[in-house]
């Protein structure tokens, strides 16, 4: 068996939430040997947000935790102390990257700021994954997910109806953002070090990698240029029609067709109804102009019909029109069973559970089964004794202090 | 600042078309690789159709979107439906560390340019397809734009009002997600490359890379059995009260404020100047904000009306409550942030006019991201043709007059 992408790489994860443990799990999930740093006691935010098997709140039986620390190491730390400060900064000594996501004035405020771990490690690449980022005049504001996806223009522009509140995804989009962003950009930094000539700081704000290739992608050039710019909609694109959600039968589909044969095949599925044998609706901008007029014709055809038959029928011509699958109808589904998508994981507390398995195959390197996430300082014993070569008195006399 | 970047030295023939391809090699070029979009005058990408254009002048070259998007790419034309194009992008081929490509499984064989074919020109070559749904599977050939893609994730289900029915993100927010992490998988195997010499064909399923978002909902399923439904800006785990936006004065101004723990609760109360309704037994415990949360909502959002967006941001986070304002795309290029960290750059494009695209959307200490701006059709044939692969002037002036490079 070839080793995994990431083996031999070390990684150390000072995270909570979302964003840096994500990014953490996707080089854990390609073989990297990741170490979860935790406060001692309560642990990562997100062992107290649940879902929880029936409910019953448990730290140890998170579904979120556990989704998002598959596959790696975890070690309990107090980095509010000096002892505990200076054991991160002997871990960090020896690890390739550190992925963090801690408020950027507080890193400050206990020296571990760029600059002193560069000084402990010039290789260490660090990976910082924020949602307004280490510099400008809101780095120094308190944010979650929900701050930074506002932030970004996503929600004025593209989400939500016009008048009504701009939305949220409903998940943490903007720290997944900013954790992929993170994984990308880190490791293209740790896998170029020798060329750079060290480490670096990779400093990610979440808000500002969606605002800038998510929304100012298709608007700000536009705006720069003309002075004007535009809002939401509640349909998926003005442009063309039909391009938006609309109900069926069962639940909703993602009515989709703007290239010529995409609307002649969505046409010739619904039956060659006179209304769409318009000849002007063959240019996809004039049907956009029109969309008021196709929507309630489209929407009276996609209710007699089911979410399943509609995106089947028109997928075999040619339409890029799918279901809008629930959670459950997702997951379901055979294909991601036939692709292996949907993992078993043995965990100690949880039993057997449902993990995801890694975005993307890599065929020439599989990575291992997975592992379960780590129960609340489950590897300190191998990570401060093996690694850091620390003895069984000292470890206990810093759990004593509550170092650990 | 040193000069290299992290991934001089690596040139990527990228196929990818529309969104999540061209990002791809945009964030691969603006690490320093060089990066070659392929594609031809024969049949134009639909993203370089896209309004506006230029100082107002429709042409393939003047989209500005199609700008910011595809910057960091070169590109090279070439009409696939040429036998001797394709000769030509296998000699590129040859010379490249990795391919791209976003199209339906299938097509790239159709070109002629499959795997089994590349890796005979180029044995160690990493090939990185990202169709819809994977190389595998009963929905392989499902076609999608970013748009209708999500609605297989389960994720488009729950994006929506509160009781009411699902709302579609616009613009396809999965194209760049997808662009940007494709980029992991582009460098894991490259790295398993330089340690062993083998190059691989990467199946990136754009579903599976986005139905990472719902981890936290598939988990309930897992455990629960329960899917959710739309949610508004409520905490996906219902782990925050209030948690949502908020109108505020001007036209269609709001703020954002998400209170996680008793401290910002109590930071919002002295915000607020301690109203007597935050003492009514619904709103005093945690538990109790949680249940009554539609009723604190309103509460708050009565209270948020009169307020300036920033003056209020500003006023809850000197009582230490996570507070933003709600920006829109002026927003963007006028805020005082995105300025200091120069989130938007003007640019000179190669055909004389100035536009404003994004630039190192990751800012890093040890290099300068390589943005340049949006390619040209064909701005780079003169170099990869003749000076990368040799091809005589008079070979050249040919195939350009037969539409071979076109």
């Amino acid at each position: 068996m070839p080793e995994a992408a990431l083996e031999g790489l070390s990684v150390v994860e000072l995270g909570e939430s979302v964003s840096a443990p994500y990014c953490a799990r996707l080089f854990a999930d390609y073989g990297a040997d990741v170490v979860k740093v935790e406060p001692p006691g309560q642990g990562d935010v997100t062992r107290s947000w649940g879902p929880f098997p029936d409910d019953v709140p448990d730290p140890e039986r998170s579904g979120t935790y556990q989704f998002l620390n598959t596959n790696k190491r975890g070690v309990t730390l107090d980095v509010a102390t000096a002892a505990g400060r200076e054991i991160l900064l002997r871990l960090l000594a020896g690890a390739d990257v550190f992925i963090e996501n801690r408020f950027p004035a507080q890193m400050r405020a206990w020296g571990l700021d760029y600059a002193a771990l560069a000084a402990v490690n010039p290789d260490l690449v660090v990976v910082s994954i924020t949602p307004f980022g280490q510099t400008g005049p809101y780095s120094a504001w308190k944010g979650y997910d929900l701050n930074a996806f506002h932030l970004s223009g996503a929600s004025h522009r593209y989400c939500g109806l016009p008048g009504q509140p701009p939305l949220e995804h409903g998940t943490f989009s903007a720290e997944f953002y900013g954790a992929a962003t993170g994984a990308t950009w880190g490791l293209a930094a740790t896998l170029g070090r020798e060329r750079v000539g060290g480490g670096q700081h990779v400093d990610v704000s979440c808000a500002e990698a969606i605002a800038s290739t998510f929304v100012g992608a298709h608007n700000i050039a536009a705006y720069a240029q003309d002075g004007v710019f535009e809002t939401r909609t509640g349909v998926g694109m003005r442009l063309s029609a039909p391009a938006t959600i609309l109900p069926c039968r069962d639940g909703h589909v993602w009515m989709l067709a703007i290239e010529p044969g995409q609307w002649k095949g969505l046409v010739e599925v619904m039956g060659n109804p006179e209304w769409a044998q318009v000849e002007m609706f063959e240019d996809m901008f004039v049907r956009g102009e029109n969309a008021d007029i196709i929507y309630p014709l489209l929407e009276a055809w996609t209710l007699q019909h089911d979410k399943q038959e509609i995106m089947e029928r028109c997928q075999a011509a040619g339409c890029p029109a799918t279901a809008v699958t629930t959670v459950a109808e997702a997951v379901e589904h055979p294909h991601l069973r036939e692709r292996g998508y949907v993992l078993e994981v043995e965990h100690p507390a949880l039993g057997r559970t449902l993990s995801f398995a890694p975005p993307f195959k890599l065929p020439g390197c599989p990575p291992p089964p997975p592992s379960p996430a780590p129960l609340l300082g489950e590897h300190n014993g191998p990570v401060y004794g093996e690694w850091l070569g620390m003895t069984e008195a000292e470890l206990a006399r810093l759990r004593e202090a509550g170092v650990l | 600042m040193v000069a290299s970047r992290p991934l001089e030295g690596i040139r990527v023939a990228n196929f990818g078309w529309v969104w999540a391809g061209p990002v791809l090699g945009q964030t691969l070029g603006f690490l320093g690789a060089e990066v070659y979009k392929v594609e031809s005058r024969a049949r134009i990408d639909m993203l370089r159709t896209l309004p506006p254009f230029a100082r107002g002048e429709r042409d393939p070259d003047r989209s500005l979107s199609n700008h910011a998007c595809w910057a960091g790419n070169g590109s090279v034309s070439l009409d696939l439906k040429k036998p001797e194009a394709v000769e030509l992008a296998l000699e590129l081929v040859a010379r490249c560390d990795v391919v791209a490509e976003n199209f339906v499984p299938g097509v790239m064989e159709a070109f002629g340019l499959g795997y089994d074919t590349l890796r005979e020109v180029k044995p160690d070559l990493v090939m990185f397809s990202m169709p819809t749904a994977g190389l595998t599977g009963p929905l392989r050939d499902i076609r999608t734009y970013g748009l209708s893609l999500t609605g297989t994730t389960g994720l488009d289900s729950f994006l929506g009002y509160v009781d009411g029915p699902p709302i579609p993100m616009e613009q396809a927010f999965s194209d760049p997600f997808n662009g940007i992490l494709g980029g992991f998988g582009v460098l894991a195997a490259l790295r398993h490359r330089d340690r062993t010499g083998q190059g691989q064909h990467v199946d990136y399923s754009q579903q599976e890379a986005v139905m990472q978002l719902i981890g936290p909902a598939f988990m309930d399923y897992a455990m629960n059995g329960r899917s959710p439904a739309p949610m508004g800006n409520r905490h996906p785990l219902s782990a925050a009260a209030p948690h949502g936006v908020f109108p505020c004065a001007g036209d269609d101004r709001w703020v954002s404020i998400a209170v996680c723990d008793e401290a910002e609760w109590q930071g919002l109360v002295r915000a607020m100047g301690d109203p007597d309704w935050v003492r009514g037994p619904e709103f005093s415990s945690f538990d109790g904000r949680l249940r009554n949360i539609g009723a604190l909502h309103e509460q708050l959002a009565a209270w948020t009306a009169g307020f300036d967006d920033r003056v209020l941001a500003e006023r809850l986070q000197s009582e230490g409550v996570a507070a933003a304002p709600v920006m829109n795309v002026a927003d963007l290029l006028e805020d005082p942030h995105y300025r200091a960290r120069g989130t938007f750059i003007e640019v000179r494009h190669p055909l004389g006019f100035d536009e404003t695209i994004y630039g190192a959307y990751v800012k890093t200490s040890g290099f300068d991201a390589a943005v340049r701006p949006g390619p040209a059709i064909g701005q780079d044939n003169e170099y990869v043709f003749k000076e990368l692969l040799g091809v005589p002037e008079t070979r050249y002036r040919r195939l350009v007059e037969e539409k071979v490079i076109y």
